[in-house]
């Protein structure tokens, strides 16, 4: 079993009509045990961008604080809020530096571009190799069923609450085909004017 | 233990660890493996190359080098592996030669014994092809495989039939099949030519088949500029031997 | 000195090499393919993918992975083939001395335990493969059953196996066991949406699974007998 898989993890992210979701389960295990079911791992970035890491669940702490110490950093000295575009950059960077002694973790970004308002989404593997499609990012060790779910289910210009409906359906059915993730699910959908959080039960086994 | 070691007239080793000048070296750490048990999977010896196989209109054309490698060294310049089987099927055999010789064996005592029973029947194409995968399978599972890529060639009741075996028994049929290198360099080139012209005929499929390995020469190092080209039609069996690849290095000059 | 030393590869300190390796022979093979199947009320339909493949390289681009075993029973394979052809071999062969000897077509749950026990046999050097075994049960109805490896069966209404097996099974949980939706009937499902069902979601796997593509063979089960179809799928 590969370390990225070591806490078991599931997420995604869409892109739709001037909006954008990004979900995750809820599970932190160790390995087939499950130790709890309500660990974050989708972080609030700004006001219109969200960081989902999934993976082994010390790094995504480790990860998320030094990007949150990072991006603080820029916004200070720059004295302007940081664009998912140079954000998903950021972490790329941050993860390169650690080349040849990674993180375990396989970042999402999503958000939108604070001017245009324009979707964004983006993933990388652990060592910061960026992926930035039209469609959907998945990630987590339910990241192949996701592929499944996603690519028969996703399609352009979605509204806010398709998008939501497709985003909750993709990742539900993607984790419960696999055993070390779901345990519930968060699902952020960011718009220009307001950010939805919604808490989906889902089946606890 | 010798005494070459501690003679005071021998020459000491050139360093440490290393060879002493006139005396055999034993290399360190090296454990030879006395087990009594029976060595299985051998690894090939003496190998030939891909092989390159289609069909066209009226009948099968495959082509296979005469070389036999041994490693990397080019050391058996006449090795024929196109075999004729009977006056319809034609083999193509890439991989270990001593075990297609011990299979070209078994399967000319086959065609021996079926000729002796003296009924009029010859053996098909397809029989041949599910044998062979028989005994592939067979030894794989053995843990002792044949370590060859089998290519069979021939008339089905009139139709063209192509056909491979591999050395797990991983058998499958197609209108064009490579093995070896030729998978990466021949195969794309017929898949092209076929899906642009399905039906070749003889002398278009036999300048593709030409052409493919004048291509396998340039770029498989463990190619040969001659080779044999086996074609089955209704007029049966010719086995074309020693066609040589029309090299041309006039351009070779420009290559840096 | 320092030496480093193993079993496998004996290291030569004053030399810059190390023993040639012996080569070890693995009898195994990952061919692709994948097969889904969907039971209804009185038919069933199996779709297995056409491509051979082995790592990146296609071995060919038509080739059934169905394997009829009777009239009402068909077997769909993927995983080793070297395996599946030795299989479906014995298979078709138990099927026939099952006929001569009993006067009578096995039927299909019949078939399914005969498989199960045929694969168990080889519990300790396993056929490699994902079988999925489909047909109408003795009293017409479409039913479906999934295997590992070794011989572990289970009888469901609908399943994916093979190389996108896990691409797949839960868009058919989604789309067929009708899981994670509220207020929706639970009807039977349609022969035309099963077959709608299968075509959508190969082209999905072909999409994003590298050992799924180029066609799909169909069989569509019913008491008239099996009925053959096949869709194109993306090549590359």
């Amino acid at each position: 079993m590969s370390i990225l898989t070591y806490n078991g993890s599931a997420m995604v992210a869409m892109k739709g009509d001037h909006c954008v979701s990004i979900a995750t389960d809820k599970r932190l295990g160790i390995q087939a045990h499950t130790v709890s079911i309500d660990f974050p791992k989708v972080f609030e970035m700004g006001p219109h961008l969200y960081l989902g890491l999934p993976g082994l669940a010390t790094d995504i702490q480790t990860v998320f604080e030094k990007l949150r110490f990072r991006k603080n950093l820029f916004e200070l000295k720059e004295n302007r809020q940081i664009s998912p575009q140079m954000f998903s950059a950021m972490v790329s960077n941050m993860l390169y530096e650690k080349r040849f002694g990674p993180f375990f973790v396989e970042p999402i970004v999503a958000g939108l571009e604070p001017k245009t308002s324009e979707p964004y989404i983006c993933n990388m593997d652990l060592i910061g190799c960026r992926n930035e499609p039209e469609d959907f990012v998945t990630g987590g060790s339910a990241s192949s069923q996701l592929f499944g779910m996603c690519e028969s289910l996703w399609e352009p210009n979605l509204g806010p609450d398709d998008l939501f409906e497709t985003t909750s359906q993709a990742l539900i059915n993607a984790f419960d085909r696999d055993a070390i993730s779901g345990w519930g699910a968060t699902v952020y959908i960011i718009e220009k004017d307001k950010v939805t959080v919604r808490e989906l039960k889902t089946r606890m086994d | 233990m010798s005494f070459s070691n501690i003679d005071a007239f021998a020459a000491p080793p050139l360093w440490r660890n290393g060879p002493s000048p006139g005396a055999f070296y034993n290399f360190p750490n090296m454990q030879s493996k006395t087990s009594g048990f029976v060595e299985h999977s051998q690894s090939p010896v003496t190998t030939a190359t891909s092989i390159v196989a289609l069909t066209f209109k009226n009948g099968v054309i495959i082509a296979g080098d005469l070389l036999g490698s041994y490693g990397s060294l080019a050391r058996f310049r006449n090795c024929p592996r196109i075999l004729k089987i009977n006056d319809n099927i034609i083999l193509g055999a890439g991989g270990d030669y001593g075990d297609y010789q011990y299979v070209k064996d078994l399967i000319e005592q086959k065609i021996i014994d079926e000729e002796c029973l003296d009924d009029g029947f010859n053996l098909k194409p397809k029989s041949l092809q599910c044998w062979l995968t028989r005994i592939m399978y067979n030894r794989r599972s053995r843990f002792d495989p044949f370590w060859n890529n089998f290519v069979v060639g021939g008339l089905q009741d009139g139709v063209p039939y192509l056909a491979t075996v591999d050395k797990l028994g991983t058998a499958y049929e197609d209108k064009a099949i490579c093995t070896g290198y030729g998978t990466h360099l021949a195969l794309p080139i017929i898949r092209d030519t076929l899906q642009k012209n399905p039906n070749l005929s003889e002398e278009e499929a036999r300048a593709l088949v030409v052409k493919c390995m004048e291509v396998l020469f340039y770029r498989d190092a463990h190619s040969y500029p001659k080779y044999q080209i086996g074609v089955v039609t209704e007029a049966g069996v010719k086995i074309e031997g020693l066609v040589d690849v029309n090299q041309k290095w006039d351009l070779a000059h420009m290559i840096h | 000195m320092a030496m480093v030393s193993s079993e496998s590869t004996p290291y030569f300190p004053d030399y810059g090499t190390t023993a040639p390796r012996t080569h070890h022979f693995r009898p195994y093979a990952e061919n692709g393919g994948s097969v889904v199947a969907i039971a209804g009320n009185d038919f069933v339909v199996i779709g297995a993918d056409t491509r051979l493949s082995a790592g990146f390289s296609i071995y060919t681009r038509e080739q059934t992975k169905l394997f009829p075993l009777s009239k009402t029973t068909v077997l769909g394979c993927s995983g080793c083939w070297c395996d599946t052809l030795t299989l479906t071999r014995i298979l078709s062969a138990r099927m026939q001395m099952y006929e001569q000897e009993h006067n009578k077509i096995m039927s299909t749950p019949a078939a399914a335990q005969m498989l199960s026990t045929m694969l168990y046999y080889k519990r300790f050097f396993p056929y490699y493969i994902a079988n999925i075994l489909v047909g109408l049960d003795t009293d017409g109805k479409g039913c479906v059953f999934s295997y590992d490896p070794i011989g572990h069966c289970e009888k469901s209404t609908y399943r994916a196996g093979g190389s996108a097996g896990a691409l797949l099974q839960p868009l058919l949980d989604n789309q067929i066991g009708l899981k994670n939706m509220l207020n929706v009937k639970d009807d039977p499902i349609s022969l035309e949406r099963a077959l709608a069902i299968l075509k959508d979601v190969f082209i999905s796997a072909a999409e994003r699974d590298i050992f799924t593509g180029d066609s799909i063979d169909i069989n569509i089960i019913t008491k008239d007998g099996v009925k053959k179809d096949s869709f194109e799928l993306r090549k590359d």
